[in-house]
């Protein structure tokens, strides 16, 4: 699998050799991709095999008088070594000329310090092996078995994604070679109350293979149950309430909230409030929050899409702010070093400071001790969806339900749907108990603004916080 | 290519398939501030094959696909590989029986106009020029832009004998404006234009640009309750949104969607305006080869027509359409002031404004809007909407001016009553 850029290694090396004649920093980022879903529900069954947001395809990086320039391309052999130089000289000098009156943001060259890598992430199962048939089953199987449990389900809809692939980083110092694969599964249970369809979401990933379908069948009834409670679900009366946010939930607060807002090309462009905050409190003790590749989950990465060795980033140290997550260009801009960040939707994509697998550190109590804590207020489940606002930290997170607490202990009663605002560090800052159990989930995929999806992973433990709920 | 392909589907003995060659180039320009910061280019070819199954099961005959990307940097052995993997899957993927598209046979439909025709470099600076063209004064600015001018070629073939082809370009991008005193905030706008409309990006800049003064001077004073709540630009396209995704065949074949033609879709009780609303076609032909064309979906509320793919279309006996990629809303009303006037909070910048179809239910964090009572329009910003459109759907009402995008074209702004806003008090 994968061994086409053994074939095209050679010429690519000659590529960066021959840019760099021209340009002082030249790079390629070359992908090989595989990628399919399969998927049941009501509508069918579905495999794919077209892509996840990837594809197979080179990116070129260099520096001229303009500063940086890329050029995407999907052609290429040894032949096309002088035709890939001369279409981005090209390209660039029309850019420039036609640019005449918008100067450069000034940036430095990025350091190219020599490294050598080469690793792949491992698997218990792998999905090509598995087969076609196989999953397809196994997905019905499960299906069927949500179906059974309760008859006022209208559908179920369950589906499992997997993407697997190598990338190639060269430049004139740096010889890098990574395999990664993740593969994901998405149970959703459907009931309907007249027009209105009320929907629950359980995520599994895995920086792995087919193994992720062992977790689905445990959390099918808790799935079912969820959906049919919210058929007598009703609006909240907006206010701000002790909360619980399950692992879920937290990690939603961890990536949206906060973590957009530490990405660091938004330093750059004077778009985040965290700048002017570094090593100062914007949570409470209880907080530690991370990004990285220290956990093995669906975005833990060897390096990133601009050649950065990962690791494991520490960005807030018991409330305070130590830094953020930067790509190479901004940390170049910055005068920091980059932490691994860099990240491409695909070759086709420009790359932006992104987040990989971004969490909190776990605590001392139990999610029972939490709910015991409060008078009244909600334990608030599964998250629906998030946006970020850097520069003024304000909160937008959505939430499918949130369980009524009264007296030290759940009612029963459900409210749909939650919307979560306030400002961040008010909310972090009123974490006053962290969960024993951490968990993170990358079933999904992050926007930059509305663009640029990516897999990312977030998690953390169970928390309570003050948060306005409406 | 396509021949290789052909070959190679004749070699796994695939009788049944489709092909569609996409060819796509663009400019891509990224600024902070007045400053360059990365200039892109791309030029990407990829093939994507679907192809076909039919397999016997209890008696009945089941169809199956499965679609694969093909590289031309593919050799014959890997394309026969790939396509033996997809055709292999298809067996598994095997739905209840549906006929294939009817097949066209066409000459090449030609996108006309500046954006297509003119090199991409130069209508990417002049997108850049007439985004920078607004950003005149100090107190509120352009923070940062990012411009991709896409143009691509598509043609598709099948073993029906469809061979059709057509040209696109499009202008799409964001930018965010900022504006620093008295409190340092920002907006992010996003846009998107299939021709080369300068006027009206300059124009949106210009409204964007008012929009983040005001936010930088409003106030936390929204107090929880009910409003009638004025959407305009985006996320009034982003409500009517509900409607084109209800009357789609795959969400009514599942029953997601219990919608039928003829149906008064927005209840009996309807005291504000009957949508009138189209389904524009924006290419000449769906991804599978269907010939598109501008569908009137609702009049005066009532369900004119499903829409939908080739498959779900079939299932539910009628014509397939097609999947549409934007909106006409015809409804009109009074002049926006009027629409706005009297007590109702103008809501015009969310961090995220969302509709979900599935539960009727629209909202968003609110980053600015105008609480407007007593013939004073106030900026506040803090709270979030969430509104039941179910609830309210009998009770829209809508203005004169009207709103352009890639996807939307209609009214400027929709005015919906006793919408549920959570403040900041």
């Amino acid at each position: 699998m994968f061994s086409s850029l053994d074939s095209v290694k050679p010429a690519l090396g000659r590529l960066i050799a021959r840019l760099r004649q021209v340009y002082p920093y030249a790079s390629v980022l070359a992908v090989e991709d595989a990628a399919r879903r399969w998927s049941v529900s009501r509508a069918g069954v579905n495999i794919d095999a077209s892509g996840l947001r990837g594809g197979t395809g080179f990116v070129v990086r260099v520096f001229d008088g303009t500063g940086c320039g890329e050029y995407s391309f999907n052609r290429f052999d040894e032949s096309m070594t002088e035709d890939i130089a001369a279409r981005l000289a090209e390209g660039l000098k029309a850019q420039s000329a036609a640019l005449a009156g918008f100067s450069p943001l000034p940036t430095p060259v990025p350091a190219d310090e020599p490294a050598v890598l080469r690793k792949s992430t491992g698997f218990q199962s792998d999905p090509r092996d598995l087969g076609d048939e196989a999953i397809i089953n196994r997905l019905r199987a499960l299906r069927e078995k949500a179906l059974a449990l309760d008859g006022r389900i209208l559908d179920v809809q369950l589906g499992m994604n997997y993407r697997c692939c190598r990338k190639l980083f060269l430049s004139e110092n740096r010889d890098l070679d990574q395999s990664l694969m993740w593969t994901t599964c998405a149970l959703m249970v459907l009931c309907s109350r007249g027009q209105e369809l009320k929907i629950t979401y359980e995520p599994f990933s895995v920086l792995g293979g087919a193994e992720v379908l062992d977790a689905v069948e445990d959390r099918i009834p808790e799935a079912v149950k969820k959906a049919v409670e919210l058929l007598d679900s009703q609006p909240i009366t907006p206010g701000e309430y002790d909360c619980v946010c399950d692992s879920d939930v937290t990690g939603m607060i961890v990536h949206e909230a906060f973590g957009h807002g530490v990405e660091m090309d938004m330093f750059v462009k004077d778009r985040a409030l965290g700048r002017s905050y570094i090593d100062k409190y914007v949570a409470s003790e209880l907080v530690t929050m991370h990004d990285g590749s220290a956990v093995q989950q669906a975005a833990t990465m060897f390096f990133d899409d601009e050649g950065t060795l990962t690791g494991d980033t520490v960005i807030i140290d018991k409330g305070v702010l130590k830094t953020g997550m930067c790509d190479a260009l901004s940390a170049a801009r910055l005068g920091v070093k980059p932490t691994g960040n860099g990240r491409r939707e695909s070759y086709e994509r420009k790359a932006y400071a992104r987040m990989t697998n971004t969490y909190f550190d776990a605590g001392s109590h139990t999610k029972e001790e939490m709910i015991a804590s409060i008078d009244y207020g909600f334990l608030l489940e599964q998250p629906s969806s998030g946006m970020e606002d850097p520069k003024n930290w304000g909160i937008q997170c959505m939430v499918s339900v949130a369980r009524e607490i009264k007296d030290g202990r759940l009612t029963g009663k459900i409210f749909s749907p939650i919307v979560l605002t306030g400002y961040v560090p008010d909310l972090l800052k009123s974490v006053s108990m962290m969960g024993r159990e951490q968990t993170l989930s990358g079933s999904g995929f992050c926007g930059k603004g509305y663009k640029e999806w990516l897999k990312v992973s977030d998690g953390g433990p169970c928390m309570k916080a003050r948060i306005r709920l409406g | 290519m396509i021949e290789r392909i052909k070959s190679a589907l004749r070699d796994c003995g695939i009788s049944l398939w489709r092909i569609t060659d996409s060819t796509v180039e663009s400019a891509e320009l990224f600024f902070v501030k007045k400053q360059l910061d990365t200039r892109r280019i791309k030029d990407v070819r990829k093939f994507q094959a679907a192809v076909f199954r039919d397999v016997e099961a209890d008696g009945q005959t089941l169809r199956g696909f499965t679609t694969v990307t093909l590289l031309e940097s593919m050799d014959d052995a890997r394309l026969r590989e790939e396509l033996n993997g997809a055709y292999y899957a298809a067996q598994f993927a095997a739905n209840p029986f549906y006929a294939l598209p009817d097949p066209v046979q066409a000459p090449v439909k030609e996108k006309t106009g500046q954006l297509c025709q003119a090199p991409l470099a130069e209508s990417a600076a002049q997108i850049a020029q007439a985004l920078f063209a607004a950003d005149t004064r100090e107190d509120a600015f352009l923070n940062s832009a990012e411009i991709f001018v896409t143009r691509s070629r598509t043609r598709i073939l099948s073993s029906e004998g469809t061979d059709a082809a057509y040209t696109d370009a499009k202008a799409e991008g964001e930018f965010v404006v900022q504006c620093q005193e008295p409190e340092d905030v920002e907006i992010h706008n996003t846009y998107s234009y299939d021709t080369l409309d300068t006027a009206a990006l300059t124009k949106k800049v210009a409204e964007a640009l008012t929009f983040v003064r005001d936010r930088s001077r409003a106030q936390r004073i929204l107090k929880s309750g009910q409003y009638d709540v004025v959407l305009s630009a985006e996320a009034a396209a982003t409500v009517l949104s509900y409607y084109q995704d209800r009357a789609a065949a795959q969400m009514i074949y599942p029953k997601y969607s219990t919608w039928q033609v003829g149906e008064q879709v927005q209840g009996e009780e309807i005291s504000g305006a009957k949508l009138d609303l189209d389904l524009c076609a924006t290419q000449p032909y769906s991804e599978e080869g269907i010939p598109m064309e501008d569908l009137p979906l609702l009049r005066a509320g009532e369900l004119k027509a499903i829409h939908g793919n080739n498959r779900f279309c079939r299932y539910l006996d009628i014509k397939p359409t097609g999947l549409y990629q934007k909106l006409r809303c015809l409804n009109s009303g009074v002049p926006f002031e009027e629409l706005k006037a009297g007590p109702c909070l103008w809501a015009v910048a969310f961090s995220d404004f969302q509709m979900d179809s599935m539960s009727g239910h629209f909202g968003g964090e609110i980053r600015l809007a105008y609480l407007i009572e007593d013939g004073r329009a106030i900026p506040v910003t803090g709270g979030s909407i969430n509104g039941s459109l179910l609830e309210s759907q009998g009770s829209l009402r809508f203005c004169e001016e009207r709103y352009e995008a890639a996807h939307y074209t209609g009214p400027y702004g929709v005015r919906i009553p006793n919408v549920n806003v959570a403040g900041v008090e």
